[in-house]
Order: C-alpha cells, then structure tokens, then sequence
C-alpha cells in the first residue's frame, strides 16, 4: 500500500481511487470503513509530503522567508515572496472544502466501483485538458516549433494570478471523489493558467505540501492512540516517501516535453478493466 | 487596491475568524463537524487560524504606506 499510495499520489492517476479499487481486486484485508484506514492513509500521505520537502527543501526556505518578509513589509519584491502568496491563496480554498466537505464526500463515495468510475472521468478530465492546451499552442503559432520549444513559450509558476491560483487550490476538492487525482486537477488548472506542464507539476507539487501536512499532525495521533501496528505503519510511510521522491522525479524530468495524454489514456483503461474485473468478481 | 479602511475590515475579519477558531478549538461551536460529541474540532481551529493570519496579511497588503 506504501508504494502503491507513494507512487500513485503524484502521478495524475489518483491515488484515493488505486488505494480502493486495488485492495478490492486483490482481496487486501484492509476495510475501508475501519476507524484507522483514513488516518493510515494520511500516514501514507505524510510520507509523499515528506518526499516534497525533501525534493523542494532549499525552495521551501526562500517561500518560507518570503512568506515572513512579504507579509511584514505588505509587498512582494521577489519571486519567491510572490511564489509563497501564491501557494497561501491557493491552499485557503483547498482548506476550506477538505475541512467542510472532504469526509462526506470521501465517505459517500467510497466504492471501488464509484472510484473506478471517476477513474474514467479523470481520464477524460485529462485528455480535455491537454485540447485545449493544444487549442492555446494553435493560437500562438507554436506548432511548427519543438515540444521544448513549445514549452519554453509559456509561463513559470510565480507568473500566474492569484485569482488563477485560486481557482487550482479550489480544483484540488475534485479529488475528494476517489477516482479524481489532485496532481491531475491541479496541473491540468496549471496549464489553463498558461503554465508549462513542468511548472504546473511543480506549483502541484509545492500546493500539495502544506494540504497533507496539516492533515497528517490532526490525524496521526489518532492512529497512534488506536492500538494499530505502528512500526508496520511507519514502514509503509517510508516505502510510500521513496516511491513518491522517485514519481517526483520522474515527473518533473517527464513533463519538460511530455503531456498528461498517456495518464489519460492509462486512466480510462484502467477504470474500464476495474470495473469489468469488479463485476465479473462481485 | 490600496485603502485603510479596506485594511481596518480585514483586521476586523481576522479577529472574527481568531474567535470562531478558539470557540471550535474549546468545542463551544458545532457547526458543520462530524462528530457533535468531540471535545474539540482541532481542524477546524486550524483552518480559522490559517485565515486569521491570511486576513492580516491582507490587511498590511491593503493599508496605504508612506513613501
């Protein structure tokens, strides 16, 4: 499961919806209505987070102190002072829904054969994404060019508005609905903003950082009090920590040319074949 | 959009998100939480704070500054 969440957590593929739908298919004893399956999930999810930090360490310093400096002076100067603005505008909305809406949405929909459903949906979500990108790249005339070319000619991540940055966190409550992906929605709102699709994988990056962190200091007392295993646990936040440190890497090596259509095409086929798999098992 | 009295509303914001944040924190406030028994909905307490901090950043954004 470490690996599984780790790996698939920052892919645009949705971790939630691998981490119920694969369990159901293989016959994994973990019960998803069990009181410590969503604090071992955000066990799981700190491990990605602390992979992040690991990865983006030297920039969170700058944001971190361009955080205290802007908010002090009440002016941006620098990138990273502007870059920090931008990640608290849009981890605001992203707090808001996780803490009114998350666990009732996550709770209503928690069927492998939902998540298979929205599998397919994001899927979808992905390659509409991705047209209209390319719709953006007719427009300015950048077909003729490389792909790196092509990437070259949009923007970094401390050039987007704050409104746009706004709308991004806000799209992470998509991924409430298992089967969404938060990397998927919040890169594809990143390359509508005008992003090149390796900054839009780094503003998703950095965006969902301090999300699974506060979520994971208010839910890992609770599993630490409920007599579960710890030492496993620990274990497969690890595993879930190097996995993720690799995805991440990868990723962002993969986006300099790449685009999110094979994740889109991998999403469809997977939720396809889950669901024939599901029916065929039930 | 530089303005004091705009600034002066998001210092009075932040108060009031700081007092909805300690009244979820002591459990006096139980509006949308999932379990109306818990002594303390510590989330939510930390969402409030979170927009204390950002209304007051806003406001010294907001307020106009001596050149």
């Amino acid at each position: 499961m470490g690996l599984l969440q780790g790996a698939t957590e920052l892919f645009p593929v949705s971790s939630l919806g691998h981490s119920v739908i694969i369990p159901s298919l293989l016959h994994w004893s973990f019960k998803q209505s069990d009181p410590t399956f969503v604090p071992f999930l955000v066990l799981l999810h700190l491990g990605t987070a602390g992979a992040l930090l690991v990865l983006y360490r030297v920039e969170w310093v700058a944001i971190i102190r361009g955080f205290f400096t802007a908010a002090v002076r009440g002016r941006i100067t620098t990138e990273p002072e502007r870059l920090a603005m931008l990640l608290l505008t849009g981890t605001i909305p992203a707090g808001i829904l996780g803490v009114y809406f998350e666990t009732r949405i996550k709770s209503l929909f928690a069927s492998p054969y939902v998540a298979a459903g929205f599998l397919i949906v994001n899927g979808i979500l992905l390659l509409g994404f991705e047209t209209l990108r390319r719709r953006a790249e007719r427009r300015a005339a950048l077909h003729t060019k490389t792909r790196v070319e092509q990437e070259q000619s949009f923007a970094q991540a401390e050039r987007i508005s704050f409104r746009a940055a706004a709308i991004i966190g806000a799209c992470q409550a998509l991924a409430f609905l298992p089967g969404i992906s938060r990397s998927g929605v919040t890169i594809g709102g990143g390359l509508l903003a005008g992003l090149r699709h390796q900054e839009a994988a780094r503003f998703s990056f950095l965006l969902a950082t301090p999300v699974i962190l506060a979520a994971g200091a208010v839910e890992v007392p609770q599993l630490f009090a409920s007599g579960v295993p710890v030492g496993e646990y620990l274990a497969a936040a690890v595993l879930s920590g190097v996995a993720a440190y690799a995805s991440a890497r990868f990723l962002l090596r993969y986006f300099r040319s790449g685009r999110l259509d094979p994740y889109g095409l991998y999403c469809i086929a997977a939720g396809a074949v889950s669901l024939v798999l599901l029916t065929l098992h039930a | 959009m530089k303005s004091n009295s705009l600034a002066l509303g998001l210092v009075v914001v932040a108060v009031v998100f700081f007092v909805v944040g300690v009244l979820y924190y002591l459990g006096v406030l139980q509006i949308a939480v999932s379990d109306t028994h818990a002594a303390h909905h510590t989330t939510h307490a930390i969402l409030f704070s979170v927009l204390a901090i950002a209304s007051l950043v806003a406001a010294n954004f907001a307020r106009e500054k001596a050149v």
